[in-house]
């Protein structure tokens, strides 16, 4: 089971090697009612203490397979399940310092059967989570 | 005289499944208010849609065992705008359509209600769906499966969706394609605002969570071609007072008419958890109470 919120404490951690960190990763738990076909999301930003990370940027591992921004906006039959989480993965050399973190994150998703003016919807969450190493 | 069938869709437990309920509490909980029916969204309770596990396809059947619970209506999505350059083809649509006919069908389901992706704020269906849809009503008709759209607010029933729904009918002459009725169509009172909704958005582009408003009396031109209701609520308080929602003009309406079929609960309120299974709890008692006295009423008539 996982948390209520959007963004999930754990898997909150920098990547890399201790000493040579090249960024850092985090885990959204899927937002939306349905399961969602990779190809209806519209790009996912992350915020971190005031500095965004922008889709096109990120990485994004689903249902154990890493995309990039473009693969995941063309993958039209894999899902994003409800129930389980996506891990952002995001570039920034150092990674982030041991200690607490505001992190917001921005779902742009595009609902089909909502009117044209809708698309895409946003999706947004912020809390604070922490770095342990 | 034959009553109305209850049910519970899991689209109720949205958000408390997967963080604090699992599948088997949900049907649990379902079968608790003494539903006799379960629907589900195949895309959200499915794991592994469209191609369930043998070992999810072991527990469903388990699970349907265990609480005698009838699966009723599998609801569906036609994603027209597959990707932000490609829009679905008929042929990718009756793909869909067939999957998600041979999935309810596998599960047990007698109803699927596809999502059809729409072109304006009026909800006007892609024009895809009729192909789509007609090219599927032999399968539909071998696996005894009624396909049914919903009219959902801001649709009213007297708007060229529904006509062109029961011109399809009437054309095709199948019994494999009918209309659900969301009621959300009925409610007369503003919803709260969602979050991070303000009163500017809501005059500007969600009017329709003010309420619209549709007579209970225009059922009646429909009704011959409704064989399921989702009974979509907000919020229901302690004194069996639903905020939005006249159930009071509803319920006696399609008894009138005579709906035999299910009203499946549709929980769309405050997402904090636990809260939906309370929220059914309440409207299970209000509906049957209301079919009682529509009964008793009828009874008093007909002596």
């Amino acid at each position: 089971m996982l948390e209520r919120t959007h963004i999930q404490s754990s898997g909150f951690r920098n990547t890399g090697e201790p000493g040579a960190y090249d960024g850092f990763q985090v885990r959204l738990r899927q937002p939306n009612y349905r399961g969602t076909r990779l190809s209806l999301l519209a790009g996912i930003d992350i915020t971190v203490d005031g500095e965004t990370y922008r889709s096109v940027d990120n990485r994004f591992v689903v249902g154990g397979r890493e995309y990039t921004h473009a693969e995941l906006l063309a993958a039209t039959e894999d899902r994003w399940e409800v129930g389980t989480y996506m891990t952002v993965l995001i570039k920034r050399p150092e990674g982030l310092q041991a200690g607490v973190h505001d992190v917001s994150s921005e779902i742009a998703f595009r609902h089909p059967y909502f009117p044209p003016q809708f698309q895409p919807t946003f999706v947004r969450d912020n809390r604070k989570i922490t770095i342990i190493i | 005289m034959s009553g109305f069938k209850y049910g519970v869709s899991l689209y109720s437990y949205t958000d408390d499944l997967g963080t604090v309920m699992t599948l088997e509490d949900a049907f649990d909980h379902v079968a608790e208010t003494g539903s006799t029916g379960i629907e589900i969204l195949g895309e959200a309770n499915i794991a592994g849609y469209p191609e369930p596990s043998s070992a999810w396809l072991d527990k469903w059947f388990a699970l349907i065992d265990q609480y005698k619970l009838e699966p009723t209506n599998m609801a569906s999505w036609l994603d027209t705008c597959l990707t932000l350059d490609h829009t679905m083809s008929v042929e990718e649509g009756a793909a869909q359509v067939a999957q998600d006919l041979r999935l309810a069908d596998r599960l047990g389901f007698k109803f699927i209600r596809p999502k059809f992706g729409v072109i304006d704020e009026e909800l006007t269906p892609h024009p895809i769906w009729e192909a789509t849809i007609e090219r599927n009503l032999d399968l539909a008709n071998k696996l005894s499966i009624v396909i049914v759209p919903e009219i959902h607010s801001p649709t009213p029933i007297k708007h060229p969706v529904t006509d062109a729904y029961i011109e399809f009918i009437e054309r095709t002459g199948t019994k494999n394609f009918g209309i659900m009725i969301d009621t959300g169509i009925f409610q007369d009172r503003p919803l709260p605002y969602w979050p991070g909704e303000t009163p500017e958005i809501r005059a500007a582009a969600l009017s329709f969570l003010d309420g619209i408003k549709v007579p209970v009396e225009h059922l009646a031109d429909v009704i011959q071609y409704v064989p399921f209701i989702q009974a979509k609520f907000h919020h229901i308080d302690e004194n069996l007072h639903d905020h939005h929602i006249p159930w009071e003009k509803v319920i006696p309406m399609l008894k009138k008419l005579g709906y035999t079929g299910y009203l499946s609960s549709e929980y769309e309120g405050v997402r904090d958890p636990w809260v939906a299974i309370e929220q059914v709890r309440r409207q299970h008692c209000l509906i049957r109470k209301l079919e009682r006295e529509a009964e008793a009423a009828q009874e008093k008539l007909d002596a």
